[in-house]
């Protein structure tokens, strides 16, 4: 059984593309076949993310437009087996995309077996993020922990409740999962970011995981390498960490409070 | 110069002739015994017919109307979904009118199950009301099982009740009860309104944002009430 998965925060700048990116690849290493379409129509980054912004030939426009086949518009990831990405286009706007066409892209993709379709959504409450939430089973909220990130996060949960095919239909809702990143517990301690619990409170969505912030994500980023790939990196740990959760393993949550620093550190000023 | 013409939409109350027979000879022969209880009543009065049976004679409809001029009837149209019949309409010159909208009658129907016996009892909402929705309990109360976050808006004609926090906007009493009540579970609002007196989150003190507490309206003033469980 395919799962639709959308990749949404309401806020821009979030840490959406990262997250889908990170996930889309550690789902494909786990051996799953993961379909990761990018919705930022017009604002394309996604192929910039996953370094194959210069094999885009087709793009995700073109297949809901039936320019191009599904089969020519998915690149194939060069790093791992069973990845592949449909890319947005940089010269249309939203307007381009149907509820109708984008349901077809879906439906083929469930056809040709892929397990995951990831769906990174654009920022905002508009008609792209509609669309890209509208097929979704499962949604992934990217949300920063402060307050106009999480006030936007609770905005897109109303709509994801509301507005999508399964809330249409009154079929099962949309399971939803949170995701936070830039965390920094140092920060968290001297009040200037609110705490993992606050955001949690508020939003009531059950925690996936937390990324912690980090120079290695915007290095990764614009190296074109999903983060979850820099191995050893802690933002790479905490993405694994996502994945195997959301596969359903149970793991004890880390990078929620800062790290002593050991007497050696400390004397060697590190 | 005044206008010469103007096309304006006007309700008019028309005879309606339900027929409940495929068989034009009964048909006009029912029609010959009712003209002849009040024959001074039908004269000239304008009829719609309404089939209630699928009519096979395609001529049905034409000896119809023309047994209607004899009858010193004045048909003026059809109303039916049939398509077949709506043809032979148009052969007969009559207009066709859509068909009777069911719902005002399910709709009464529906108002009296309800019956003046029966409570209306509270809208519920499971869980939390989040940014940017509206929830409106129109002639009754409104309980949320979760909070009200910020940016939402909830909104009751009677009571409100929540059993999570409040952080957005809350009315109650909208439609002018001033005893309707507000309870929560904790509160720090965006803004508390019962039946148009309002406060906002800075004019509420401290001390109302700890705990429970019960709003009500005294005076045309809101009154804050965290003693209430003791």
């Amino acid at each position: 059984m395919s799962r639709v998965i959308v990749i949404t925060s309401g806020k821009g700048g979030v840490g959406k593309t990262t997250t889908s990116a990170s996930i889309s690849a550690g789902l494909a290493m786990k051996g799953y076949k993961v379909a990761v379409i990018d919705f930022d129509v017009g604002l394309r980054n996604l192929d910039l993310i996953m370094g194959c912004e210069r094999r885009v030939v087709y793009d995700f426009v073109n297949v809901v437009q039936g320019e191009a086949t599904l089969k020519q518009a998915l690149i194939k990831d060069k790093r791992i087996d069973n990845l592949y990405i449909l890319a947005a286009s940089q010269t249309r706007d939203k307007d381009a995309l149907t509820k109708k066409g984008v349901g077809n892209v879906i439906e083929d993709l469930k056809a040709d077996g892929f397990d995951f379709i990831i769906c990174d959504s654009p920022a905002g409450i508009e008609k792209g993020a509609q669309l890209a939430l509208y097929y979704a089973d499962e949604a992934i909220v990217v949300t920063n922990p402060e307050v106009s990130s999480v006030r936007d996060s609770d905005r897109i949960l109303g709509i994801l409740q509301a507005k999508s095919q399964r809330a249409e239909n009154g079929d099962e809702p949309i399971v939803e999962h949170l995701v936070l990143t830039r965390y920094n517990p140092e920060r968290v301690e001297t009040g200037e970011m609110l705490a993992a619990d606050d955001v949690i409170d508020l939003l009531r969505v059950k925690l996936l995981g937390v990324v912690p912030e980090s120079q290695q994500v915007l290095n990764a980023s614009n190296s074109g390498t999903p983060v979850i790939l820099e191995s050893g990196s802690d933002a790479a740990q905490a993405y694994m960490d996502i994945v195997d959760r959301f596969l359903g393993e149970e793991k004890e949550h880390r990078f929620l409070s800062s790290e002593k620093k050991g007497l050696f550190q400390k004397l060697f000023g590190r | 110069m005044s206008k010469i013409i103007d096309l304006k939409g006007s309700i008019l109350s028309l005879t309606v002739l339900h027929i409940h027979s495929e068989d034009i000879e009964q048909t006009k022969q029912a029609l010959a015994a009712k003209v002849e209880q009040a024959p001074d009543f039908f004269v000239g009065v304008p009829v719609v017919i309404e089939p209630h049976v699928e009519l096979k004679d395609p001529t049905f409809l034409a000896l119809l109307v023309e047994y209607f001029y004899q009858l010193q009837l004045i048909p003026v149209g059809i109303r039916t979904q049939d398509k077949a019949i709506q043809e032979q309409a148009a052969y007969a010159g009559l207009a066709v009118f859509p068909a009777e909208k069911k719902k005002k009658a399910k709709e009464k129907a529906e108002r009296k199950v309800e019956g003046p016996g029966e409570p209306t009892t509270a809208m519920t909402v499971n869980g939390s009301v989040r940014s940017g929705q509206q929830i409106y309990a129109k002639q009754r109360d409104l309980i949320v099982m979760g909070s009200v976050n910020p940016g939402a808006e909830i909104v009751a004609d009677g009571h409100v009740h929540v059993f999570g926090k409040i952080m957005g906007k809350v009315f109650a009493g909208s439609a002018g009860m001033t005893e309707a009540k507000i309870f929560a579970k904790e509160l720090n609002p965006e803004l508390v309104c019962i039946a148009g007196m309002y406060q906002l989150s800075e004019d509420i003190e401290p001390q109302y944002k700890q705990g429970f507490v019960e709003i009500s309206l005294k005076d045309d003033k809101l009154v804050f009430n965290t003693e209430i469980l003791n």
